[in-house]
């Protein structure tokens, strides 16, 4: 990992518009509100949050999949999010995804070969013998059978299937790879081949990853840097072990505390902290701080004044008026 | 414990008749439930955990299965019972909490009326009677309001709401036995901790025994007193869930457990499985995990039977001596 | 519930509205033809087109003429044919109306019984003999053509057996429920059956796909494991939301076949209803006639639709916020 920043998003902003439910006034549901981050080369940065906190969204306005309603992201050096289409293209196959469902994702009427195969012939990466050379390389690298290339998707099984994604979205040689979810779909086992996959595929190619979970315990193990998201926002960021053995907000330490523990120590069991109620409507955000109505430590100033990401330590962040583990 | 047991369940095979031939979806599975225990079941998918408790509420209408075994629950058999006579034992003694919260309720009806209808199928109160028992179920569920919630429909409640309601539904008839087929899997962490804990207070005043079918190790160890882990079918481990985490005996228990990336700490590799789950169209004759088992041995052809001491057992040709080298090797 | 009916009827108004302005154009202003000459019918002599133009204003602007137009069609209802001189169109459309709402309510009534009560008994007995066999009856229903079916009926009611097994059958014609309301429901029993057989086994057919689909679905598992029999299932919770896709495929049956595509079977069993109607005054170029035709056709079509929707959110509530 070197200190080159590879994207910089300021101030990000997504707004969707829904419509509402009384009479047809449309308003606007903002999924993402206003996150600054940065991502290293060569860095895992993990993003983790409960469904519906904009997690997705957020990483597909990073790469411009999603034009951002405001905001500034900056990828090699370049201002991406004023680009048109047509002058992202170069730099589009320096970032590619890869999606939670390795099925859907994946084309079923086309063969795996040609489905990896894809990317290449679209960025005219050589000629066809070079291409099938290539694309018989990721399948080695990828740990599939270079024999299945002329098979479909359905004859694989989930776990291989991501293996093809994963072919796939390398076939550029991106610098940044987002990974949506990449094991959410998988039994356990077959999730532990995928994050030794890619890990092993990043110290191999010197990639840069944005994972975005669900999964508390996963993002951990794969992650350098974890921003936590609740509803729009990077709640709190830091480095992986620093946020997860000494949490600074409380919704990190409450999402922390219930996450089901495996008991297999005589260490005592974790004190739960159970949130009461639902994340709320993101058309219908709360005043001053988006957790307060949640938070067990909430006065009345959090519900007046939003709190804003400041850097409490180097390289530690977090939203919160009354920050934990500060000292 | 010298309590006959709630449940009983033994050898239940249950096959389905396919055109590729015969696939075995829960094969030889035995297991006991003592009256207020939870008993876990865990397994990666197709492992055949939710069709063997389907199977046995005849919940499964495929007229191409065939099912096998006893399932005693309360001292009767009650594998075979036609429609008719599964009713009443259905929702009134064994209530049952499913995975998707966002499906399981009837769109078009208030949660009212579906609590009404269930209080009404097996009780004789009357419309009041049953809907101030609703209202009463609501609120013990932890539903905010529930004398204006109850008129709401299933799409007005969000996902951890809606399955409050399903287990209100579940609980309403006193049930013996809960079943809970994956029930926190479509929630969310912090939701997931609500319901769990919710279900750990209403066992307490319900007395109700629980069955919780799961494939996350985390949730067995929060809830289960006992643990069955399956795979392909056919139970692996069966124990106390505490010796079964802390001293997991089954060459496959020891690659789940090793494959949960954990919040407390962070190792480079997780341990993994090779390989993937193995097709339940073609099932060994000897051990099902042998094509996976780094510690195979030829002897595994045969298939092995669940034996050990100390109510904690297991399937595997593996001898205690063999297991600890094993274990201790790994760990050093 | 409320609001969403005042909205979806405002919205069914506006409709009409907008529908109105079209056929407008489409009659008065469509450049390079005379609209004059069009509405006085072939060979029309000067003085009827210059009595056309003064009663319609074709030499004023034209929000003049549509409201000259909408004035004669639904305030003064004094538009009159060209073709059949002195003929009054509305009153000629209000006669025809009856007919056609009385052939296809009745037609709609048996054709709903039977094809619901047929794709239930299908769904229940799914993988018995019963299934495919009412499954036979419907697409052999849907296959025979209206008009063929109703010839038929008509040769061997009429004709062939009229003398012995269907003598008591009226011979063809309409008598105005006020009348006599036996007579009535005998001079209609035969076009409903006709046209109800061919809906009746769409509806069967589609029901028992909608009910084996929701028989799937994890509500009824739930319903199931709540220990409900399973015929409480079927009626209570499947049929109960698969109903919502029979109400929107009968509005759209039911205002098209007001609106005139009854016309096969009217024509066949000589009923002078709304299709027969159109029918004539196309054949005659008669364009008040077929004017008014359009606006009725289209007013029963809209209406239909307004009450489908508000029926469709009353079955589903999760229809009512959006």
């Amino acid at each position: 990992m070197s200190n080159e920043i590879l994207l910089k998003a300021t101030d990000v902003v997504k707004t969707f518009s829904t419509r509402s439910k009384k009479f047809g006034r449309p308003h606007l549901a903002t999924a993402v509100n206003g996150v600054s981050l940065e991502i290293r080369r060569g860095e895992t940065l993990g993003i983790v949050g409960e469904s519906g906190c904009g997690k997705s969204t957020l990483a597909r306005c990073l790469v411009q999949l999603l034009p951002t309603t405001s905001g500034s992201v900056v990828f090699e050096g370049v201002e991406i999010s004023k680009l048109s289409r047509r002058a992202l293209r170069p730099l589009r196959r320096k970032m590619q995804l890869v999606f939670q469902d390795p099925y859907a994702s994946l084309n079923p009427r086309r063969t795996v070969g040609d489905i990896v195969a894809e990317p290449l012939r679209i960025n005219k990466f050589g000629t066809e013998v070079v291409i099938q050379e290539r694309v018989r390389e990721l399948f080695r690298t990828v740990g599939l059978d270079v024999n299945s290339l002329t098979r479909y998707p359905h004859e694989f099984s989930g776990g291989q299937r991501q293996r093809i994604g994963i072919a796939r979205a390398l076939a550029l040689n991106p610098s940044l790879v987002v990974a949506d979810e990449p094991v959410s779909a998988l039994d356990v086992s077959v999730q532990a081949q995928v994050l030794n996959l890619m890990a092993d595929l990043q110290d191999k190619f010197n990639l840069t990853y944005l994972f975005i979970a669900h999964d508390l315990g996963v993002v951990r193990h794969v992650s350098d840097r974890v921003g936590v998201m609740y509803l729009g926002e990077i709640v709190e960021l830091g480095d992986a072990d620093e946020l997860y053995d000494r949490p600074m907000h409380p919704y990190t330490e409450a999402l922390l505390s219930v996450v089901p523990e495996l008991n297999d120590t005589d260490a005592p069991r974790r004190e739960r902290i159970i949130l009461k109620g639902d994340v709320p409507d993101p058309a219908d955000r709360p005043s001053g701080c988006s957790f307060h109505p949640r938070c067990p430590v909430a006065t009345d100033k959090c519900k007046e004044v939003k709190p804003a990401l400041v850097e409490i330590r180097p390289g530690r962040s977090v939203a919160c008026h009354y920050p934990k583990n500060a000292g | 414990m010298p309590e006959s047991p709630v449940l009983k369940v033994s050898d239940l095979k249950v096959t389905f008749a396919t055109r590729q031939g015969p696939l075995r979806a829960v094969d030889g599975l035995s297991f006991e439930v003592a009256p207020k225990e939870v008993v876990g079941i865990v397994g990666e998918s197709g492992s055949g955990k939710s069709v063997s408790m389907y199977s046995m509420l005849g919940l499964v209408r495929d007229a191409n299965v065939t099912i096998t075994g006893s399932v005693e629950f309360q001292g009767r058999e009650i594998l075979g019972l036609s429609d008719k006579e599964m009713q009443p034992i259905r929702g009134g003694e064994i209530g049952m909490i499913f995975q998707d919260p966002m499906t399981a309720l009837t769109p078009v009806y208030t949660v009212g009326w579906q609590i009404v209808e269930q209080l009404r199928t097996h009780t004789t109160m009357t419309k009041a009677q049953a809907r101030e028992r609703a209202i009463e179920l609501l609120s013990e569920v932890g539903i905010p309001d529930p004398r204006k919630r109850i008129d709401h429909y299933p799409h007005e409640f969000s996902g951890g709401m809606r399955q409050r309601v399903v287990i209100a539904m579940a609980l309403s008839c006193n049930p013996k036995l809960l079943i809970a087929d994956e029930p926190t899997t479509a929630l969310d962490v912090t939701t997931q901790a609500q319901i769990l804990d919710l279900m750990v207070k209403l066992q307490d005043s319900y007395n109700s025994s629980i069955v919780i079918i799961t494939h996350d190790m985390g949730v067995i160890a929060e809830m289960a007193h006992r643990v069955v882990v399956m795979y392909a079918g056919r139970p692996a481990e069966v124990g106390p869930e505490i010796d079964v985490v802390r001293n997991p005996r089954h060459p496959y228990t020891w690659g789940l457990l090793g494959a949960v990336p954990r919040i407390e700490s962070r190792n480079d590799r997780l341990a993994t499985i090779p390989g993937n789950a193995v097709s339940p169209l073609d099932i060994p004759e000897g051990c099902a995990f042998a094509d996976r088992c780094e510690y195979r041995m030829d002897i595994c052809t045969k298939r092995p039977q669940l034996k050990g001491a100390n109510d904690h057992l297991d399937a595997c040709w593996l001898s205690d001596e063999q297991r600890v080298a094993i274990r201790t090797k790994a760990s050093s | 519930m409320l609001s969403f009916t005042l909205r979806r009827v405002l919205s069914a108004v506006l409709v009409l509205l907008a529908i109105s302005v079209a056929v407008f154009l489409i009659f008065f202003a469509t450049p390079g033809v005379d609209p004059a000459a069009r509405i006085a019918g072939r060979s029309a002599s000067p003085a009827t087109l210059e009595h056309v133009r003064a009663a319609f204003g074709l030499d004023r602007p034209i929000f003049i003429r549509y409201w000259l137009m909408m004035d004669h069609l639904f305030i003064k209802r004094d538009l009159t044919s060209y073709v059949n001189v002195g003929l009054k169109v509305v009153p000629q459309v209000l006669k025809a109306a009856p007919v056609t709402l009385a052939l296809v309510s009745g037609a709609a009534v048996i054709w709903l019984v039977t094809g619901i009560f047929g794709g239930i008994v299908a769904a229940a007995n799914r993988g018995k003999f019963i299934d495919p066999l009412v499954m036979f009856v419907g697409i052999a229903a849907v296959s025979v053509p209206a008009y063929w079916l109703g010839e038929v009926v008509n040769l061997i009611t009429q004709s062939r057996l009229h003398s012995s097994l269907f003598a008591w059958v009226p011979s063809a014609g309409y008598i105005p429920f006020t009348q006599n309301p036996w007579q009535w429901a005998l001079h209609l029993l035969f076009p409903w059956l006709t046209l109800a057989a061919l809906y009746a086994g769409i509806y069967a057919r589609v029901l028992r796909a909608e009910l084996v689909n929701a028989m799937n679905e994890d509500y009824v598992r739930t319903a199931r494991a709540k220990g409900l029999s399973e015929r409480r299932i079927l009626i209570k919770h499947a049929l109960r939301c698969s109903l919502v896709s029979i109400v929107s495929l009968f509005g759209l049956d039911f205002g098209a076949l007001i609106g005139g595509a009854a016309l096969l079977t009217e024509v066949v069993f000589g009923l002078q209803g709304v299709g027969m109607l159109t029918y004539t005054s196309l054949q005659n170029l008669d364009l008040p006639v077929i004017m008014a035709c359009v606006m009725y056709g289209s007013f029963f079509v809209v209406l239909a639709n307004a009450v489908v929707d508000i029926l469709y959110a009353f079955l589903d509530p999760r229809v009512r916020v959006a």
